[in-house]
């Protein structure tokens, strides 16, 4: 082996800040979340929305029906939700538990950042990926139906909103969701199991109690019927639901920071440097 | 205090009812530092509050002029640190994980890059820095493992266990690199290990812990001069009759492979030369025997010579 001293001894050299230091692990952590799995989950997303609903938009067009309506078309269905879980399962599933099973956190919080700039680092990436499949193809919709005339500008532009409304929302939600269950686990596997098992059977439980008890207040802890009432809030639409949208939105927002914190309480319990 | 490396004063450190850290007190000048002692001494505990990542239960520690509890990001930007146990990012390529890890230590994105090609051919992985770590033997990983430690020049590296899991070769190579660093000056280096005999050479000055207290701090030259010496006796005939008519007087003496090593009163050779005669045995050897860390550690713990401490 030819040893040779490193010429990296040029002289002090200006060091970047908290902030870079943090966006670098954002960039790093987002490329690393473009393998098959999360790409295929998006694309699949993008394909089937755009597709919904541009085809709504154009037989309202057509039969002379609300072009809001049929924007908000896709969020009526339990589908969207059920995609998004599954893009949230497969992206978010590995951010923290693969740091954990590796335990290359412990590099991580050796370096001069903060546990709370590696968490935001890592929401970020994450929450970037979701608000892609959330936000993206509604939009991508919206241009294409504005693109072949079926709606006017002003109309796409308010399609765009209504869109980033619940998109984003719901991207502060599933992060949180999916960063607090990939803390509890070394393995991304069971991480991406406990994401899509537990939004699904909090949904169907909470449906079913809801009904047999007729207590309303218990749809806000259904993730479909929150998302239905913003979104028909969102597109200026009247809510034929018994939520109160300012309260789903309140309800999501909430649960998804206090999921965060949860992550953020269960990462400050690893031992950074083991035995 | 300007210019000290490490200053620890009154640290106690508890774990609900466990004691990691017992009233350690100790100051370190730069230089290499061979941090030593048995698995569950506390050695990994100091590490840890040295760079900020738990608070001591009292007392207060200072790296390089700053408080790690205060001060802990600046501690950390001055500090590389190669974990023991293994914590690569297997889907990496080396040189891009080195340069990321520069970048999370402030490093400008040209310069991490720069510097990772640096160190790895540095650490002996020039032809193999853009395969996957995946691929890495446990040897490659390791010095991986030191370059993302030295990669943004750090003036403090803490090494922890550095040749844990290494062949006999691959360990020479990493004390060897490791000598290299600490040659070229303006690095200081922690070695943490409970392998007295890496320290053998490498380390200027030692902190010797057992059960979380400590044994013994300061330059090794002094620590040396300053233990009690023993003196070697080398003999042809019955060596086990030798030893039991020195131990017929009265002097503490005990056989360590070919050598006998006797701890004379005040340096009177008497005895030996009267137990050489009485068990009718030549003496072939009569000096002082040379002390080694292991050997101060080994007297401190009042255990019989061993290889590595327990």
């Amino acid at each position: 082996m030819s040893i040779s001293a490193p010429r990296y001894v040029q002289g002090p050299v200006a060091r970047v800040g908290r902030t870079f230091r943090t966006l670098a692990i954002v960039q790093r952590e987002f490329f690393r979340r473009a393998t098959w799995g999360p790409l295929f989950a998006v694309a699949l997303t993008w394909f089937i929305v755009i597709i919904d609903t541009v085809v709504s938009v154009d037989f309202a067009t057509v039969s002379h029906g609300s072009v809001r309506s049929a924007f908000e078309t896709i969020y009526e269905s339990a589908f969207w939700d059920l995609l998004l879980l599954i893009v949230t399962a497969t992206v978010g599933a590995g951010s923290l538990a693969d740091d954990i099973g590796s335990r290359s956190i412990t590099l991580y919080l050796s370096r001069p950042i903060r546990l709370s700039d590696y968490l935001a680092a890592k929401a970020s990436a994450t929450g970037s990926w979701i608000l892609i499949a959330a936000v993206g193809p509604g939009c991508v919709a919206a241009g294409i139906a504005a693109a072949l005339g079926m709606v006017s500008a002003s109309d796409a532009f308010a399609a765009v909103g209504g869109c980033l409304a619940v998109g984003v929302v719901v991207t502060v939600f599933f992060t949180g969701v999916a960063l607090a269950l990939s803390s509890f686990t070394r393995r991304s596997l069971y991480a991406g199991v406990a994401i899509f098992g537990t939004v699904l059977a909090l949904s169907a439980s909470v449906g079913v109690i809801s009904g047999i008890t007729g207590n309303a207040d218990l749809l806000y802890a259904d993730i479909a019927s929150n998302v239905q009432g913003i979104a028909e809030a969102a597109f200026g639409l009247p809510s034929p639901y018994a939520t109160d949208p300012i309260a789903s939105v309140a309800v999501l927002l909430l649960a998804g920071l206090a999921l965060l914190g949860l992550a953020w309480w269960r990462l400050s319990r690893i031992e950074v440097v083991g035995e | 205090m300007p210019g000290e490396l490490l200053q620890v004063e009154s640290v106690t450190k508890r774990f609900d009812q466990v004691e990691a850290l017992s009233n350690l007190s100790v100051e370190l000048v730069p230089g290499t530092v061979g941090l030593v002692g048995p698995n569950g001494s506390g050695k990994t505990t100091l590490l840890r509050l040295l760079m900020g990542l738990i608070p001591p239960s009292a007392g207060r520690l200072s790296v390089l002029g700053y408080d790690p509890q205060t001060d802990a990001l600046r501690v950390r930007e001055r500090v590389g640190y190669m974990p023991e146990h293994d914590c690569l990012m297997p889907d990496l390529s080396a040189v891009g994980f080195v340069s990321f890890m520069g970048r999370v230590s402030g490093l400008p994105r040209e310069v991490a890059i720069s510097r990772a090609h640096d160190v790895l051919e540095f650490v002996g992985l020039k032809e193999e820095r853009y395969r996957k770590i995946r691929e890495y033997s446990v040897g490659m990983r390791q010095r991986v493992k030191l370059a993302q430690a030295i990669v943004h020049d750090p003036p403090l590296c803490f090494l922890d266990e550095p040749t844990s899991g290494l062949d006999p070769e691959g360990r020479e190579e990493m004390l060897h690199l490791i000598g290299v660093l600490a040659k070229l000056g303006g690095h200081s280096f922690v070695l943490s290990t409970h392998l007295l005999p890496d320290t053998e050479g490498l380390v200027d000055q030692v902190l010797l812990l057992n059960a979380g207290r400590l044994l013994a701090a300061g330059p090794v030259a002094t620590l040396l001069s300053q233990s009690r010496s023993d003196t070697v006796v080398r003999v042809k005939g019955d060596a086990p009759a030798f030893i039991a008519a020195l131990a017929a007087k009265g002097v503490a003496v005990r056989a360590d492979g070919t050598d006998i090593k006797v701890s004379l009163t005040d340096g009177n050779t008497r005895p030996v030369f009267e137990a050489a005669q009485a068990s009718h045995t030549q003496i072939r050897y009569l000096g002082p025997s040379v002390r080694t860390v292991e050997d101060l550690f080994l007297s401190m713990m009042g255990e019989p010579t061993g290889r590595s401490a327990p």
